[in-house]
């Protein structure tokens, strides 16, 4: 039995240590962005640059808080994030990108400081139930009008909804935001632990209508499923459409500093980029990419000016508040 | 054997002279279940930070929790003990198969649960577009209810099954003889002998519903754990989490104090040897009755999570969608799994032994912990871990060592548990015996204790097993760069909309999951 055991322990850790661990070499890129979107992507950067590449997938929220817990003894070179507001939280560990990268996209979608460049955008919007009688919001405030009551699925903890918070404190001040939080609550939303069921409960007519990211909708739609409900963009241009980029910035006390820059320009790469538009349904930030097919072009959302270098400084702010307007 | 005639020595000398290396043992293999309540405990201490919740909440998610495991532990534990009797104590047809489909929703962990019931019923659900009947979403209590209860009650079935077959039936034939029905018979003989697995399973169930997230985020119902996790999730600062981690394990020892205060030291050892009884004839309704809530509840627990996991795959395949790779994954879940389950058997021997045998205050402090440990949430636990590893043993920090060694401390309780009832039915007589007749104390164990405990320490290791396999919030935080596992595809399929993938890692979750359980319960079988 003794024997079994340990050899079966033996055994077991030696499959197990094939998986993984070696450390140095490889590029290591902490990734908040899911395996199924981007794994595609790094393996075609190991292909056309030979560089090795391990990556450490999660949530974007939580790896940053594990970078900052790590400090100087993280193996990151790379953050790869879906969010702002996660690139921004771990600022002070990365180190300012040369210009030449940095100027391949707007200014509005990057860091003031240099220190994370966005590479894909994702933009909020309501999906609703392509059968509904409730007229559309034409602006946010219009979701906690009582005819939406009961009816709009939201997910008050997921990171993207945050981001949307922090980004209305920046552009409404903390109490108008608290109002608008509470206004949401009393209204009885539908609370979800995600985007993807929200979406998938639209288009069922378990509800009319949600607060989510625009790409949800085409991805199942990709599975078969997304034919009875449609994307919204909230026409009034406030944070109803907040573009959200994904981005990457480049960890400071990396010892791979040639690799981790090679890495974040493969990501836009003009191929990169068309595979983010037909694969995992972003906007392109670079010029001349098609954007997805089926959506309006960028240029053609009224979109909100917001700087998003500050959205992560409100982001604590932003799950308070959350929490006091009793939506989680 | 070339000695002289063996030394007879009076047994209490010899449990005495022996405590000290048991106890040398138990502590060794302690020290690593210990590390997340310590470092937790380090961070709160440290960081010093409240929670940031207001009192009212906080009474309302200790309402929330209270109320969904006392419902869900009674639930389980009721559909547990009939599935057992049922497939154990009469001549229901097939009755091997459906003691097998009574274990087998095991393997589902609770995320796909509560995947399940919000895939199967709403508008656009199986239930609704395969057969016409439409139920509304059950959110809330009731959802997490019933996902809990019908996913946890082979919990239940697998803890009470041998205790029943151990059961000395010279009590119920006596009672039978003397005119009881069949009836009174289960309630005033066999349920009574049932309690110390009923008490120990109804532990495993309850603790087990504190630490649960996956239900009770997707049917959202607010309790502790799914309150931890969104300020986990929520902010960079996870000092508030701690703090109410730590509040959560108050709560869980107050549990483990009440079972310790109701459970009997009532030892069952049976003097005589074990001897087949004639199974209890069901006829008519009852028969019809039985066999319909054993069909009702396989098909509610594995017919529809196998349904919607099949209708995904159907459905990603028609549109052309690319099924992914899992072979890398499952070699890694296996790995991870059978070291976890192979430790936590070897670990929990010593401390069963040591909690079943011996009475001591320390050895209660001691089970107290590992149950404690085992009811945080893994969230908790994960991050309490890498602060500790990040300050003191950075070589550890990612490495499958720390990570199997984490998830022992995590799930040990299970093996501890199953391995107690075994020894509870055996007397520390045997082992006195043995030494007393002269077998030194590495024969007395490998010849006399192990033999006894086996059935508990299989038991433990599969329970152990399919735990590991399950987890996935500490395995997020823990694993090595570029460890995916089975569980982390789960989780990274389902949360970006990728639900044919996510139906092929689920169905290799469940397929890999199932050896060992019929394993177990083929052993269950040929005894």
């Amino acid at each position: 039995m003794k024997r079994l055991a340990s050899t079966l322990i033996l055994t077991a850790l030696l499959i197990a240590a094939c998986g993984g661990e070696e450390s140095g070499g490889p590029l290591v890129v902490y990734s908040g962005r899911s395996e199924e979107l981007v794994q595609p992507v790094i393996d075609q950067f190991i292909q056309t640059t030979g560089i090795e590449i391990q990556v450490r997938y999660a949530g974007s929220t939580d790896l940053a808080a594990t970078l900052l817990q790590e400090g100087d003894a993280t193996d990151a070179d790379v953050f790869f994030a879906q969010d702002p507001a996660s690139l921004g939280s771990v600022k002070d560990m990365l180190s300012p990108l040369p210009s030449e990268i940095l100027t391949r996209v707007d200014s509005q979608f990057r860091d003031r400081g240099g220190r994370w460049i966005g590479v894909s955008g994702r933009i909020r919007t309501f999906v609703y139930n392509t059968g509904t009688d409730i007229a559309l919001p034409e602006t946010i405030d219009d979701v906690t009008d009582p005819r939406w009551a009961g009816q709009v699925g939201v997910a008050p903890t997921n990171g993207s909804f945050l981001a949307f918070v922090s980004a209305m404190i920046l552009e409404r001040g903390e109490d108008a935001t608290l109002e608008w939080l509470k206004a949401l609550a009393a209204n009885d939303p539908q609370d979800y632990p995600k985007n993807s069921p929200i979406v998938a409960a639209a288009d069922t007519g378990e509800i009319e209508g949600g607060l989510v990211n625009h790409y949800y909708l085409l991805r199942l739609r990709a599975e078969g499923e997304g034919t009875d409900s449609e994307n919204w963009f909230i026409p009034a241009g406030d944070v109803g459409t907040l573009v959200m980029p994904a981005g990457a910035g480049i960890v400071a006390g990396t010892d791979q500093r040639d690799a981790a820059e090679q890495f974040i320009e493969h990501l836009l790469f003009a191929e990169t980029q068309a595979y983010f538009a037909t694969n995992t349904f972003e906007y392109p930030l670079i010029d001349d990419i098609a954007h997805p097919e089926g959506l309006p072009a960028l240029h053609d959302i009224n979109t909100p000016e917001i700087d998003l270098s500050e959205l992560a400084d409100v982001l604590d702010d932003a799950t308070r508040l959350v929490s006091e307007a009793g939506l989680v | 054997m070339t000695a002289g005639p063996p030394t007879v020595r009076p047994p209490e000398e010899v449990r005495r002279s022996r405590s000290a290396g048991w106890w040398t043992a138990t502590a060794l293999v302690l020290l690593p279940a210990l590390i997340p309540p310590l470092s937790l405990a380090f961070q709160v201490v440290t960081g010093g930070s409240g929670i940031g919740l207001p009192f009212t909440r906080l009474w309302e998610l200790f309402a929330g929790t209270v109320a969904l495991t006392a419902a869900v532990t009674v639930t389980a534990l009721a559909i547990g003990t009939l599935t057992a009797w049922l497939t154990t104590r009469t001549d229901i047809p097939g009755r091997r198969f459906w003691m097998i489909i009574a274990a087998l929703p095991l393997v589902i962990p609770s995320y796909m649960a509560a995947l399940t019931i919000i895939g199967a019923t709403g508008p656009g659900g199986v239930l609704s577009s395969w057969f016409g009947i439409e139920i509304p979403t059950p959110y809330g209590f009731v959802g997490a209810w019933l996902a809990l209860s019908v996913f946890l009650a082979p919990m239940a079935h697998l803890i009470v099954t041998p205790a029943l077959r151990l059961i000395d039936p010279a009590l119920e034939e006596a009672a039978v003889g003397l005119g009881a029905g069949s009836r009174r018979v289960f309630f005033t003989i066999t349920l009574p002998q049932l309690r110390p697995a009923l008490v120990s399973g109804g532990l495993m169930i309850g603790l087990y519903t504190i630490s649960d997230f996956g239900a009770v985020s997707l049917l959202r119902f607010d309790t502790f754990t799914r309150a931890i996790f969104t300020l986990y999730s929520g902010q960079i600062d996870r000092r508030p989490a701690a703090t109410l981690s730590l509040l959560l394990m108050v709560f869980a020892l107050a549990i483990i104090f009440i079972e310790r205060r109701t459970r009997t030291r009532a030892a069952y050892q049976s003097g005589r040897p074990r001897r087949d009884r004639a199974p209890i004839r069901l006829r008519g309704w009852a028969r019809a009755g039985s066999l319909a809530l054993l069909g009702g509840y396989g098909l509610t627990a594995l017919g529809l999570p196998l349904s919607v996991l099949f209708f995904w795959l159907a459905r990603g395949i028609e549109s052309g969608q690319s099924l992914g790779g899992v072979g890398d994954e499952v070699l890694r879940s296996l790995g991870v799994s059978v070291a976890a389950a192979a430790l936590a058997a070897v670990a929990s021997l010593p401390i069963a032994m040591v909690t079943t045998w011996r009475r001591a205050r320390l050895s209660e402090a001691t089970e107290s912990a590992v149950w404690a440990i085992y009811s945080l949430p893994h969230i908790t636990v994960g991050v309490a871990v890498v602060a500790l590893a990040l300050k003191w043993a950075q070589p550890l920090y990612q490495t499958v060592f720390l990570l199997v060694l984490v998830y022992v401390a995590m799930f040990m309780a299970q093996s501890i548990s199953t391995t107690q009832d075994s020894l509870r039915r055996a007397s520390p007589d045997l082992e006195d015996a043995s030494r007393g007749l002269g077998r030194g104390p590495m024969a007395t164990l490998s010849r006399v204790t192990i033999p006894l405990a086996r059935p508990g320490l299989l038991a433990g290791a599969a329970l152990v097993f399919l735990s590991v396999m399950k987890e996935l919030p500490a395995t997020l935080l823990l694993r090595p760069n570029g460890f995916e596992t089975l569980a982390i595809r789960v989780w990274s399929t389902t949360g970006e909309g990728f639900f044919t993938r996510a139906s092929v890692a689920s169905l290799a979750l469940l397929a890999v999951s199932i050896v060992p359980l019929l394993a177990l319960t083929y052993r269950d079988l040929s005894d």
